[in-house]
């Protein structure tokens, strides 16, 4: 990657798209402070970002729950580490649970669960420890397509309750258009912002409504062009 | 109520217990050699060694170093196979130390460890400690290593300090597979409890056995094996019922048992 300079308002929802390799997923993991950058600095708040923080929360498209605890374990994990007593705790991750849409299977463990299942622990497990900003790793890109569908729908629900700020990954453009405010459309080798566009369509969105909107399908039809053309320069196939 | 394929399960060691002890029986009877008694005669010397004060000692002393060379092993070998497996340096350290002692038999190192430390508890223990160390350090250090990134960094964000993720995620994420080298390192103990006593003859379940043979008891030898053996299943079956309750939620829905819990 080289050139990256992006600055993210808060309470928008911003998609990172582009082709694999493009380097789009190492953008995320810099912010989250997982990954340093070989030069440059990603900054919060005017603050240099020097490691993992529950201030970033991230949901991976591995999911990676912790197999050895329940639902309820799992979601309650942050704030408990975050020194919230056990019966608060419990409390506040039994409505997550709920909200998430998974209320009866607290006590299930991981393996138990279905893929769209355990993305939503993560989710709900994120959550819990109010973390200011979203870290979206491709979070549906394991799924189906019918259970991604869904957990999109459910993801906006959520989103648009609170708006908290959301730096989401992924390589599906309509994914991309539904959900953001703002699509950041990445070319690879060297991996850059080839372009960003504002996503101008009214909220709260409901699919039905959007698919029919011609100003949703001209995003999308725009964008996917653009992808065509990146993906082209980018690698000689 | 048993189903039948429950009960099928139950009935099948039992059987393959009978099944052995009657073609021993039956080749024992065929042979007529007398270093080689028959099944009946093995089985009737065991109430005798189970009823002598001394035997008893000796096998519980057995026991004692058994449990402290495993105990031991366990608690110095999974911290050490752990930090192996996520940190690149102490991996550099160790695995060539690892490396060198790994294809020694133990046993082998015996002779000097008896001229330095003599041939008492200390001697033993400690070559019990050696064969039970390399299997949980490896099977610690493959499990740490195997721990899926992302999950450490889900920990990292929500304030785990790189000590806590070790303890708090490695630990019991690569616990199944540290587990199943304690396994191997149970019955390992075992068998190196046995040659320790072999080769340092003072005391022992393995004393016993020696003994015996050297004076021409074969029926206490073969009622050794069988205790000996008995030993090394029960304690297994024991393991192997902690096992799996510590990880239940790693297990796959349908198993095959290797053990005759």
């Amino acid at each position: 990657m080289s050139d990256i300079s992006l600055t993210i308002e808060e309470g928008a929802f911003v998609s990172i798209l582009g082709p694999s390799g493009c380097g789009k997923s190492t953008l995320l993991y810099i912010v989250g402070g997982f990954v340093s950058p070989t030069s440059g600095a990603a900054k919060m708040k005017g603050k240099t970002i020097s490691g993992p923080g529950p201030d970033r929360g991230p949901v991976f498209q591995e999911f990676a729950l912790f197999p050895w605890k329940t639902v309820l374990g799992n979601v309650m994990y942050g704030p408990r580490q975050q020194g919230v007593q056990a019966a608060e705790a419990e409390g506040q991750s039994r409505a997550l649970i709920e909200m998430v849409g998974l209320k009866g299977y607290e006590n299930f463990y991981p393996k138990e669960l279905s893929g769209g299942m355990k993305q939503r622990v993560a989710l709900a497990r994120t959550l819990a420890y109010h973390p200011e900003v979203l870290l979206m790793d491709e979070p549906f890109g394991a799924l189906d397509a019918h259970t991604r569908t869904r957990l999109q729908n459910d993801l906006l629900n959520i989103w648009e309750r609170d708006r908290k700020t959301v730096l989401f990954v992924t390589h599906s453009v309509d994914e991309a258009v539904f959900l953001s405010d703002k699509v950041v459309m990445m070319s690879k080798s060297p991996g850059r912002i080839r372009q960003v566009i504002n996503i101008d369509l009214p909220r709260p969105r409901r699919r039905n409504e959007l698919l029919l909107d011609p100003r949703y399908q001209k995003y999308v039809v725009d964008i996917e062009r653009m992808f065509d053309e990146v993906d082209e320069t980018g690698s000689p196939l | 109520m048993i189903s039948a394929a429950a009960l099928a399960k139950r009935v099948a060691p039992v059987f393959a217990c009978f099944g052995l002890l009657a073609v021993w029986q039956i080749a024992a009877l065929a042979l007529k050699n007398d270093s080689f008694p028959t099944a009946i005669e093995a089985i009737r010397a065991i109430p005798d060694i189970l009823g002598d004060k001394e035997a008893l000692i000796n096998i519980l002393a057995s026991l004692r170093r058994m449990a402290m060379g495993f105990g031991v092993a366990v608690l110095v070998s999974i911290p050490l196979g752990l930090l192996m497996g996520r940190s690149r340096a102490v991996a550099a350290l160790f695995n060539p130390l690892l490396m060198v002692i790994y294809p020694v038999p133990k046993a082998a190192l015996m002779p000097i460890i008896m001229l330095w430390l003599g041939v008492g508890d200390i001697t033993k223990t400690l070559v019990i400690f050696l064969g039970v160390s390399l299997p949980v350090i490896y099977h610690s250090f493959e499990g740490a290593k195997a721990v899926e990134e992302k999950m450490l960094w889900s920990g990292a964000a929500m304030g785990l300090s790189a000590m806590q993720r070790l303890v708090w995620i490695v630990l019991p994420a690569a616990l199944p597979e540290i587990l199943t080298g304690c396994r191997t390192g149970l019955v390992l103990a075992l068998i190196t409890m046995i040659t320790s006593e072999m080769i340092a003859r003072q005391s022992g379940a393995g004393n016993i056995l020696f003994n015996a043979l050297d004076m021409g008891q074969y029926d206490t030898v073969y009622a050794m094996i069988i205790i000996v053996g008995a030993m090394g299943i029960c304690l297994d079956a024991m393991f192997e019922r902690v096992r799996a309750r510590l990880v239940r939620w790693s297990e796959p829905q349908f198993d095959l048992p290797l053990s005759f819990s």
